[in-house]
């Protein structure tokens, strides 16, 4: 079975059906979606401003990581699941669109640019190497996070 | 009125450009998404501080200092990009209630916004880890709903009718 006969049964189920045949729930989906996106990016714009050395600097930067990664991650969750629900409604069209893969791909590379910050960048304490280190992770991140909201806007013209 | 202004918008050249070029309107919808998160994402940092989640060791007034500015610029650009994705389809927002909905519900936003920084400026200093009067966190978790229902009505936009006989 390949991804595309099981992405077209998935399409099949009747929750599936339900949300592609729907006129509110997608969109009501599409609210919470934003919300919990711009609450990500938000959230992350801070920190990332903060290691940036552009704001915030008089507030230590794993003080506003500890207190902001809660709602970070909460809105996170949210997002995933909105955008999870959205796919179903059209989970063939989703799968084959580039800009939705290129957000996949743009997700993984922000994952791995935070795991390198969190289990390399911090641990080296500091000097001036890895205060540079700390503000390439802050620069990369903003990108990402920017790229992300705009692969989201590009799916919903692409995809048919 | 509304209607001469939406016919004198679309024969603009700003909107055939807008029109023409693929690549214009998700481009400014990223920018606006993007202006929310830092409105949005500000507003709840400010107003979760207002009941002690976060930041609750800094004073109320380097909060608010330190994220209105910001907030204040990205409400400008949001006012810009808006304008421009009405320019780019005017017959779409204009003659649907819940975008007018949504401007008032901005206006609303915005004047709390201004009402919690001048209470603030002319309370007691507010010293870190202290918390306000209950009647001010009921204002700041209000700002917060009106922020989010602003969300709520700016997605509907695509998705209601325009007023019975408006253009289309």
């Amino acid at each position: 079975m390949s991804l595309i006969d099981l992405l077209s049964a998935l399409a099949d189920t009747p929750f599936a059906q339900a949300i592609a045949g729907s006129s509110w729930i997608f969109p009501t989906l599409e609210c919470f979606h934003v919300i919990a996106i711009t609450l990500v990016v938000g959230s992350i714009l801070v920190v990332d401003l903060r290691l940036l050395g552009w704001a915030s600097r008089n507030r230590p930067a794993d003080v506003l990581t500890a207190q902001l990664t809660p709602i970070t991650w909460i809105a996170f969750a949210i997002a995933l699941l909105t955008g999870g629900l959205m796919f179903l409604a059209k989970p063939v069209a989703y799968s084959q669109n580039l800009f939705f893969r290129g957000k996949l791909v743009l997700l993984l590379l922000a994952a791995i640019n935070m795991a390198v910050f969190h289990l390399v960048v911090e641990r080296r304490g500091g000097g001036p190497a890895s205060r540079l280190a700390a503000k390439a992770s802050g620069l990369v991140s903003l990108l990402i996070w920017v790229a992300v909201i705009a692969m989201g806007r590009w799916i919903g013209f692409t995809v048919p | 009125m509304l209607e001469a202004f939406a016919a004198w918008l679309g024969k603009s050249p700003l909107t055939a450009f807008l029109e023409n070029a693929a690549w214009a309107v998700p481009t400014i919808q990223t920018l606006h998404i993007f202006c929310i998160a830092i409105v949005f994402g500000g507003a709840a940092i400010v107003n979760l501080r207002v009941i002690g989640w976060v930041e609750r060791d800094q004073p109320m007034a380097s909060v608010l200092d330190r994220f209105l500015p910001p907030m204040g610029w990205a409400v400008l650009v949001l006012l810009i990009t808006g304008a421009l994705l009405i320019a780019s389809e005017p017959n779409r927002a204009l003659f649907r209630t819940v975008f007018w909905v949504k401007m008032g519900l901005v206006a609303v936003g915005v004047a709390a916004t201004f009402v919690q920084r001048r209470a603030v400026a002319d309370g007691p200093a507010w010293a870190p880890d202290a918390l306000p009067p209950r009647a001010f966190q009921l204002l700041s978790l209000a700002t917060l709903a009106i922020w989010v229902a602003v969300i709520f009505a700016g997605r509907w936009i695509g998705y209601v009718s325009g007023w019975p006989g408006s253009p289309t």
